[in-house]
């Protein structure tokens, strides 16, 4: 065998510039697909970034069924003990405690629905991004319980300004009976998001608890992990634990399965462009193998009348595919690594671009993954192995004294 | 010298084949015996069969009718795979150009056949000295063969061929890109290396200077033994 590779590994720089033309043909493959990865994996971390910390976290505990009937009644059950561990627990670095309740917000000039969030914004600093995308105003500033932060689409449209007073009125727990409260707009936010800038506003926990007299219960615990993995493993003990007493405990890939179902579609994308990679590759390498046995075919007669078994010629033809491969993913490793770095390091501006609902706030990074540079190097390697099975056999059928006959 | 041992018993070979739609008669019913230590050239004009003979008798092409026996044994009785190691085994092979490996040096074209034939390394590089010594190119095993001239490329083709000591050397034109002193040098030195190692060579030939040397030459004509002459 080591003869075979000895000989494969020469017989691939007999013809330097076609070896080249096709390693960079096959590396720049390579290359694209490294580098796509690359960028895939940032982007969908910016947008699971966006997407939890907006607003989402990236976990929630939520009483019952309150997920789906959305009935203020529904409360965290054991808040106390429930708030207790998690402040204990290892995996979680922040949690905070809300209400949400829909609700009808007026102003002097108009009356919109929306959904009305009870907040702890000192809290609500660490799980969501609100006070960062302020606009005008401030995001809970001193301790006016009246306070109200809504969103720019939401004061367009009710056309108020921070210091303006608009009433929101909800439906109480339990009785339904409806309660109004006056609040003063404090801070009108932007996210770039369309439901959240025109459909939330955000009130002090307390008084919302009050207006919906559910008393120290609230409806939803978000929170942030140490490490955002951690919402992907469903097989962690964690969502047992905190979906005891009736609560739920879920991720952001339950809470958001459109992103889910998006991150899917990155997946198979990039599937479909190794594909099509893949098959640029394997008619690349087709064709310089196949050109490179025409040529050599008085070579291989000569080979094969001194004693070459089939099976050795065509052994030989497939190790100078993987010794064509070897140089292709060389190249290809090293020109991937080279731009992932760099723009690992400089990021690539898509903000303010909202896809499948997520905006992207911030750059994105591509991820220098090392698995990048073991599967596809692999699978490149492998593919062009198997290519080479068809070439090796018309060699291995060579007809010997019609190759001597011809080449002469 | 020479022995009567038959190395390669023809009966009634036929060879015919299609080219570009035209069926050529190539071969049309050779008989022959060739013996072991010969030194023996098939001779002929262009197209008389001399070059599909050899392919026959070596096993590198097939025959339409007719039986081969090389060394005892048929060689229709021989098939795919051992076929390859019947040929490494028992014949070695001379072509008129372009024998050697490019991208292998003189000593690992030399020691081809021997790899393949699983000979250990050090035995390998014993043998390949020694019979690169005999052919005079001791100095250039480390050398690639296109850094040799046509003439040593040919000794290298022989060296090769007779490493491992077959019972028989085909030799199809070997002469045909020499100039002459080249080619009579080469030639005199096969005949030295059939004399003193007993070797039977089989050459495909219409150089004058191998029928000159051959002490049998076989005339073909038309794919039928025209002539066959054992010299004295």
């Amino acid at each position: 065998m080591w003869f075979y590779i000895k000989l494969a590994w020469r017989n691939i720089f007999r013809n330097k510039r076609r070896t080249i033309i096709t390693s960079i043909a096959i590396g720049i493959g390579l290359a694209s697909l490294i580098f796509t990865a690359a960028l895939m994996e940032g982007m969908i971390n910016n947008m699971i970034q966006s997407a939890t910390s907006s607003f989402l976290g990236q976990a929630q505990v939520h009483g019952g069924d309150f997920r789906e009937t959305q009935d203020v009644e529904k409360t965290v059950n054991n808040l106390g003990q429930v708030t207790a561990e998690l402040k204990q627990d290892p995996l979680v670095t922040n949690y905070t405690l809300r209400t949400l309740s829909m609700g009808m917000i007026a102003s002097p000039a108009n009356l919109n629905a929306a959904l009305l969030v009870g907040v702890e914004p000192g809290n609500e600093r660490f799980l969501s991004k609100i006070a960062d995308t302020l606009q005008k105003g401030s995001f809970f500033d001193g301790a006016n319980p009246r306070d109200m932060v809504i969103g720019s689409k939401l004061a367009e449209d009710l056309e108020v300004s921070p210091g303006d007073r608009v009433v929101a009125t909800v439906s109480q727990a339990k009785t339904g009976d409806l309660a109004q409260e006056m609040f003063r707009i404090s801070g009108i936010y932007q996210f770039g998001i369309k439901e959240m800038d025109s459909g939330m506003a955000f009130i002090r926990l307390k008084k919302a608890q009050q207006m919906l007299g559910i008393g120290d219960r609230v409806h939803q615990i978000a929170i942030k992990f140490k490490d955002l993995k951690t919402a992907d493993m469903p097989g962690i003990s964690f969502w047992k634990k905190y979906s005891r007493f009736d609560n739920e405990a879920v991720p952001w890939t339950i809470l958001l399965p459109q992103m889910k179902a998006v991150l899917g579609m990155v997946d198979i994308s990039l599937l479909i462009m190794a594909v099509i990679l893949g098959c640029v590759v394997v008619f690349g390498i087709i064709n310089s193998l196949f050109m490179s046995l025409y040529e050599r075919m008085f070579e291989f007669a000569i080979m094969r009348a001194v004693g070459t078994r089939p099976a050795g010629l065509r052994k030989l033809i497939v190790l100078e595919a993987g010794a064509l491969a070897v140089i292709s993913i060389i190249l290809g490793s090293a020109l991937g690594m080279i731009l992932t770095l760099i723009f690992a390091h400089s990021g690539i501006d898509y903000r303010g671009i909202e896809f499948a609902g997520t905006t992207f706030h911030e750059l994105i990074y591509p991820v220098m993954n090392k698995w990048h540079y073991v599967v596809f190097p692999v699978g490149v390697l492998f593919f062009t192995m198997l290519v080479a099975i068809y070439p090796a056999w018309v060699a291995g059928r060579l007809r010997i004294a019609t190759a001597l006959r011809k080449s002469l | 010298m020479e022995k009567q041992t038959p190395i390669i018993v023809t009966e009634n070979v036929k060879k015919t084949y299609e080219d570009n739609g035209v069926e050529v008669r190539a071969v049309r019913g050779v008989d022959l015996t060739i013996s072991a230590g010969e030194f023996t050239a098939i001779v002929g004009p262009s197209g008389s069969g001399k070059t599909t003979f050899l392919n026959i008798i070596s096993g590198l092409d097939t025959l339409t009718s007719g039986r081969v026996v090389l060394n005892g044994k048929p060689l229709s009785d021989i098939k795919g795979s051992e076929l390859s190691d019947f040929r490494r085994d028992h014949i070695g092979f001379i072509f008129q150009a372009y024998n050697l490996i490019p991208v292998l040096t003189v000593e690992e074209n030399v020691e081809y056949i021997m790899l393949l034939q699983g000979v250990p390394k050090a035995e390998r590089h014993k043998r390949v000295m020694e019979i690169l010594a005999d052919v005079g190119l001791r100095e250039y095993a480390q050398r690639l063969p296109a850094k040799l001239s046509g003439g040593q490329q040919q000794r290298v083709a022989v060296a090769r061929a007779m490493v491992s000591n077959p019972d028989l050397i085909l030799a199809d034109e070997p002469t045909a890109n020499l100039d002459s002193k080249t080619g009579s040098e080469l030639l005199d030195m096969m005949k030295e290396l059939n004399e003193k190692k007993g070797m039977t060579f089989l050459f495909s030939t219409h150089d004058e200077m191998i029928m000159k040397r051959a002490r049998r030459v076989i005339t073909l004509k038309d794919g039928i033994v025209a002539a066959d002459v054992l010299k004295k």
